[in-house]
């Protein structure tokens, strides 16, 4: 360990308990001024356990932590804040109505209010640190970069003397993750120190100063970023040896889809006819969409989010009644049947908004894997209970569901496990036939994605026909058999899935139209 | 935080029991200064209230009886409530149950009816008519998205406006007019129709109404834990949109909840009408459906929790009235503690919850 003479935070032996579960154990660490300290981990390692330690959320269990030269004990969050520790957590508090200047003056602010000169303020800082930010636009209609940039600017008017990001790049689309980078290195060559949490390996090269890694609550390595090396971080991380991220998006060593042994079909898995979607102010979401799948084969729907994807996921996801066209799953014609429809009908869905669409946080983790499918454990009305966890428990297991018991609450799963619990539920739909994945492993650690690949290939293997929305393109070219393109509502093109063709689809989703 | 709340458990129920119970104890002497300073004699109002509300058989069974109506509407209430809907409609309710037995038991071919039936089928046709009343803000908020707290509450004005229309129209349920002073309140209903007395003293006019309450408690108690529309309901007031992702009815299954809250409602309204008015009259719902929304309210989901409130409320109302009668305390006063005494409960919960929560 390194001495903590010169550091701004220093921890000391942290642990933090919840209940029978040990979050974090014995965890030493320095933060210096002026860097960027990774901290990286699986999720359910603790990572946003010891963020909000540091940040006054919880009190540690057991160990002490330093702060520019005394104790640290923030009671709250609030205090933390007036201390010099900000934090930009990974579910934004913007008020999506107001605009950012309007946004950044709540509970900062008394009296009059001078949105000229706050606004001023924004643009400065915004621009010191080498970025733009309208303070006049409504949140609402800012993309995810640009709101995540508004609470960074929001971090920053307190002069933070650290600077906390939890996961800040599982949200943005890839285009951005860079600039975010960029603005972390401008935080911390200002003197700011600055805690990166991430679980991708790439960020940590381009950005880091040192890293940590986190495993099962216990700091499994702590290096500078000069003496690191990829495989023994990912070795570190996991705990057992896993190919290199590039090697787990590549197939899994199953016949390649050509080849696939495929039952005649019989009817097309999905067919979308014309679909187009007008949003409330009559723009055009999605333009004539029109697509075929065929039983067992993996179509890739690749582009920069906000090109329609989230209405073409809601619209298949029987939520959203489209303008025009129609969609049909193995023949039947769900346009207007409803979400209750679709599923009967076999249409399985991962929800690209997990929290919102896909489950009930607040029920049990057995409750929401049967969420569709709670008939079968009723007699006489009551549910039974004990044959439903029973249930859950093979089903965890076999898909890969790490939780306590099938009881605990939904909420307290990682994202990697509530992702695969969906993907459980979706995939056990019977019949299935079609299965529609959006963004199905954002957010995810590196052997969740795998799990996640696995079971969408099974399934097509088994003759569901899939489409697989995705904002990144590695992942597509290698799980899907064909790419398809969309770009501002309109199907643009579609490619063969292969490394060869990564130049000219991402010419086709940023808008060059081939 | 898990940790010691698992490892005080006893303190923690003390706790949750102690911090209400003094509340009410306080808000009832607050009430008795309030009698002192309006210069009725305390002892006085004291004794009127126990007269009232334990005083005597009768004094017991209605207050009983009062109970049995809010509880009715408090467990409607807490089901519609598992849902995320409030229902606050309990007096309309209440009130179309009430036109709804009446019309029937008035109606000779069902008054008539054998083995019971005269009692069971208006009771059954004013749960029924509570259920379209409950039903038709549930349809109004499932395909026109309209706010079930201001349709439940409108509905609630019509259908007190239709009693009083049954009530002064003779082509509806006005009763003949002989003469001038005909009052406008519909005939008496049969003896047949009347709910049957428990106790077999004629002094009680504590009727079935109990045990109907008491069994729909028990299987309100078993729907909300136990079986899967309970979970369904819980899990759409959560999320109704990941409820309907999932294939669930969402739309009938609100329209379903806020339909069984009127039914409770409706039923509370013909278990009224059959077992103490016996005619229909306006504002015969006289609050019943508001005080069965708080007593709903208060129990925070809880079926014992309704029973308890409800029989608090009920012998609060009885010692009250007669307050008012024996010792002119004015009824307003009465409900003036009765609002400090809600006040009281509701802010000792959230009390609770913050002594008991920490981090």
């Amino acid at each position: 360990m390194t001495s903590s003479t010169g550091s701004l935070l220093s921890l000391e032996n942290l642990g933090k308990r919840f209940g029978s579960l040990q979050a974090l154990e014995g965890v030493s660490l320095d933060v210096r001024p002026g860097s960027v300290q990774c901290l990286l981990g699986e999720n359910g390692a603790g990572k946003s356990t010891l963020c909000n330690l540091i940040f006054g959320v919880y009190e540690p269990t057991v160990g002490s932590m330093t702060f520019d030269g005394a104790a640290w004990a923030p009671e709250s969050p609030a205090v933390a804040l007036e201390r010099g520790i900000a934090m930009v957590h990974q579910h934004f508090s913007l008020v999506p109505r107001m605009t950012v200047v309007e946004n950044l003056m709540l509970g900062q602010v008394k009296g009059v209010l001078k949105r000229h000169e706050f606004g001023a303020r924004i643009r400065d800082i915004a621009e010191s640190f080498g970025f733009t930010l309208d303070p006049d636009s409504v949140v609402g209609e800012l993309s995810v970069g640009e709101r995540q940039r508004a609470e960074i600017v929001k971090c920053l008017m307190r002069d933070p003397k650290l600077l906390v990001l939890d996961e800040p790049t599982a949200v943005l689309p890839p285009g951005e993750i860079g600039a975010l980078l960029d603005i972390c290195r401008r935080v911390a060559d200002s003197g700011r120190a600055v805690i990166l949490v991430t679980h991708k390996l790439a960020e940590i090269a381009k950005v880091a100063d040192r890293v940590a890694v986190l495993r099962t609550g216990r700091l499994v390595a702590d290096e500078s970023m000069q003496d690191a090396d990829m495989g023994e971080l990912v070795h570190a991380m996991v705990g057992r040896e896993l190919k290199p991220l590039d090697v787990a998006l590549a197939d899994d060593g199953e016949a390649p889809a050509a080849s696939r042994p495929l039952v005649t079909p019989p009817k097309l898995a999905l067919v979308c006819d014309g679909l187009t979607v007008h949003d409330r102010h009559g723009a055009v979401r999605l333009d004539n969409f029109t697509l075929e799948i065929k039983p067992g084969e993996i179509v890739g729907l690749a582009g920069v989010e906000g090109n329609g994807q989230s209405e073409l996921g809601m619209v298949l996801a029987g939520l959203l009644r489209p303008t025009e066209g129609h969609f049909f799953i193995g023949g039947n014609d769900l346009t207007h049947a409803g979400a209750a429809a679709v599923t009967a009908a076999g249409g399985g869905i991962v929800p690209e908004d997990r929290h919102a669409v896909a489950c009930v946080t607040a029920m049990s983790v057995a409750e929401n894997m049967f969420l569709n499918k709670l008939d079968r454990f009723t007699r006489f009305g009551l549910l039974q209970r004990r044959t439903l966890n029973a249930a859950a428990q093979m089903q965890m297991r076999e898909f890969d569901v790490r939780a306590a018991s099938p009881e605990v609450a939904f909420s307290g799963l990682s994202g990697g496990n509530q992702q695969k619990a969906v993907l459980a539920r979706e995939l056990t739909l019977d019949p299935l036939v079609a299965l529609v994945a959006a963004q199905p492993t954002r957010g995810l650690d590196v052997s969740a994605v795998e799990a996640v690949y696995r079971q969408i290939r099974a399934a097509a293997r088994r003759g569901v026909g899939v489409l697989l929305i995705s904002s990144e393109l590695d992942e597509l070219i290698a799980v899907a058999d064909r790419i398809t393109v969309l770009y501002r509502g309109r199907l643009v093109g579609e490619r063969p899935a292969e490394m060869s063709e990564r130049g000219a689809i991402g010419a086709l989703m940023s808008g060059q139209v081939a | 935080m898990t940790a010691l709340a698992f490892s005080l458990p006893d303190r923690r129920r003390l706790l949750g029991m102690a911090v209400p119970f003094i509340a009410v104890i306080g808000s009832m002497i607050v009430g008795l200064l309030l009698i002192a300073a309006s210069g009725k004699d305390v002892p006085d109002a004291i004794e009127a209230f126990m007269d009232g509300a334990f005083g005597s058989a009768f004094a017991i069974g209605a207050s009983i009886n009062r109970a049995v109506a809010l509880s009715l509407v408090g467990l409607g209430f807490i089901l519609a409530f598992r849902a995320n809907l409030t229902n606050v409609g309990g007096e309309g309710q209440i009130a179309v149950g009430g036109i709804a037995a009446t019309a029937l038991g008035l109606w000779p071919p069902i008054a008539n009816l054998p083995l019971g039936l005269a009692v069971i089928v208006p009771l059954l046709g004013g749960t029924l008519a509570g259920a379209f009343w409950g039903g038709i803000a549930g349809f109004m908020k499932v395909r026109f998205g309209t706010n079930e707290v201001i349709s439940t509450l409108l509905l609630g004005f019509v259908a007190l406006l239709l009693v009083y229309w049954c009530v002064q129209s003779t082509a509806l349920l006005r009763q003949p007019q002989t003469s001038s002073a005909t009052l406008p309140e519909s005939l008496p209903i049969a003896d047949a129709v009347k709910l049957p007395g428990l106790t077999g003293n004629s002094e009680s006019p504590l009727h079935i109404g109990l045990v109907i309450c008491l069994l729909l408690a028990i299987a309100t108690a078993i729907v909300l834990q136990r079986s899967t529309f309970g979970l369904r309901l819980r899990a759409i007031g959560l999320n109704e949109l990941a409820v309907r992702r999932a294939g669930m009815p969402g739309g009938i299954l609100l329209v379903v909840a806020l339909a069984i809250a009127g039914a409770f409602g409706g039923l509370a309204g013909a278990i009224m009408l059959q077992g103490e008015q016996y005619y229909l009259k306006t504002g015969f719902s006289s609050g019943y459906g508001f005080d069965g929304l708080v007593v709903g309210l208060l129990s925070r989901g809880s079926t014992v929790g309704v029973l308890a409130g409800a029989l608090f409320f009920g012998f609060l109302r009885s010692g009250g009235i007669s307050m008012e009668i024996m010792a002119q305390v004015p009824a307003a006063l009465t409900l003036v503690i009765q609002g400090l005494i809600v006040i009281a409960v509701a802010g000792s919960v959230i009390l609770v919850e913050k002594l008991q929560g920490g981090r």
